[in-house]
């Protein structure tokens, strides 16, 4: 499921056991493409800095597929739910995506690389 | 045990292929075939038997077609693997960069036997991406995460070089007199590797930032390249030490794969169009042929005299265009 941007907001908060230094071992999969330091935003792929809680597709700067931009249209946010479910298997979840990793199929890898990326910049947080 | 069921199907069924006329050129003819779902073809390389392999990225396998009949045969790399590029080596085997488990991959065609050099450890995850073979019987590679390297099989021994400028070493290409070229996405350069001593030296095309993805060479030994930033194909010539540029059509193209046939014909795939395109450097004409599939996402392409074959990524086909 989605979280609707505009909506409520998510709370989110590092699961029992998440290990963002290994988080940032598994980075190295995405490193080709990506970057989680401020203003390195050349890359193939967006910068990741602050990803959880932004609305899919509309990272400033950068040229979205239009697979990626119509999800963000009808709501999708980069929850921890929904970038675990899209790292597992990318074009199952967003069939056309350009994105070329093929997936993290190991649920502890997902987990720790969300972390890390969680703890990459700032995002949305509310008192439960 | 996903795997198994999908190698048995795939073992089970012979799939149904797809002809369609495609609008652009009446003397090409384009057949579709089916693969077992759930792969996401990324490379395919074909050998001179008309036998077609192909990266099964997202299952961890190596796809085989026998194009005469439809069969596909999938053969399991691991359960770590997610296999990138493929080319035919000079031993007629299909050779493998193999991204899940950082490794050199060769998969004898008769046998089915799976050979692996791993990358040195130190070297940590390097994603490996796509290989090529000089004219000595080594394989050279390129590690997107910034490393190019060479294997000789004959001994084993493999080197990795940094990638002058840091990530994004992508495509790599033999020209017809045994020299190698690769190109870099996030670093938007093609470099010359020195064959002895390994050296990469930088060759900046025209455009700035323009994401030189692929490269293959014409039968002069021109280096064309794919510009997936720019939309552009781009053309630089070692002997002249010079460029040329060409857009392709449409408002704003984006231009993945590179192949030269055996006419000097450049093969490209574009994204925004969802089609392969023909380019002829003579006429400076190009011609499009639409995939009848939404997001096709043709990653790479490749081919032997008379064929051109594109693994549509994103709808687990291989098609291929029939130029004679």
């Amino acid at each position: 499921m989605w979280l609707l941007a505009g909506g409520a907001v998510t709370v989110w908060c590092s699961p029992a056991g998440a290990d963002p230094a290994q988080g940032e071992r598994v980075f190295q999969r995405c490193f080709a493409c990506h970057s989680v330091v401020a203003g390195e935003d050349k890359l193939p792929g967006p910068n990741l800095r602050g990803v959880v809680g932004r609305r899919a597709g509309t990272q400033p700067g950068f040229r979205f597929s239009p697979v990626l931009i119509e999800a963000g249209a009808r709501g999708l946010v980069w929850t921890r739910a929904t970038l675990d479910a899209y790292l597992a298997d990318p074009e199952r979840f967003l069939p056309g995506t350009e994105m070329g990793l093929p997936g993290l199929r190991d649920a502890v890898e997902r987990r720790n690389v969300i972390d890390y990326l969680e703890k990459s910049g700032p995002t949305l947080r509310r008192t439960p | 045990m996903r795997r198994s069921l999908l190698a048995l199907l795939a073992a089970l069924l012979t799939l149904p292929s797809a002809v369609w006329a495609p609008a652009a050129s009446a003397e090409v003819a384009v057949q579709a075939y089916a693969l077992p779902p759930g792969g996401g073809p990324h490379d395919v390389a074909v050998g001179a038997d008309g036998i077609v392999w192909y990266t099964a990225q997202r299952t961890g396998q190596l796809g085989r077609l026998d194009p005469a009949t439809g069969q596909v045969d999938l053969i399991p790399l691991g359960p770590a693997a997610a296999p990138h590029g493929v080319i035919i080596g000079p031993d007629a085997a299909p050779w493998v960069t193999e991204g899940g488990t950082n490794s050199i991959v060769r998969v004898d065609p008769r046998t089915r036997e799976v050979k692996r050099w791993p990358l040195p450890e130190a070297r940590g995850y390097v994603n490996l991406n796509t290989a090529t073979f000089d004219k000595r019987g080594r394989i050279w590679f390129t590690g997107q995460n910034g490393v190019y390297g060479r294997l000789d099989p004959a001994t084993g021994a493999m080197q990795v070089w940094d990638a002058p400028k840091g990530r994004g070493a992508y495509g790599i290409a033999t020209t017809p007199d045994g020299e190698v070229y690769y190109a870099s996405l996030a670093g938007s350069h093609i470099a010359r590797v020195d064959l002895d001593t390994g050296a990469a030296t930088v060759i900046e095309p025209p455009t700035k930032g323009q994401g030189a993805r692929r490269v293959w060479s014409d039968s002069r030994g021109r280096i064309w390249v794919s510009e997936w930033n720019s939309g552009n194909v781009s053309r630089y010539d070692p002997k002249a030490k010079d460029w040329k540029t060409w857009k392709l059509p449409g408002d704003s193209p984006r231009a993945y794969a590179v192949y030269v046939d055996d006419k000097d014909k450049v093969w490209l795939s574009e994204w925004s169009a969802n089609a392969m395109i023909r380019f002829d450097p003579e006429t400076e004409k190009f011609e499009a042929f639409p995939s009848d599939r939404r997001g096709a996402n043709v990653r790479q392409i490749l081919g032997r005299p008379g064929e051109v074959w594109a693994p549509e990524s994103g709808v687990d086909r291989l098609v291929v265009y029939r130029t004679k």
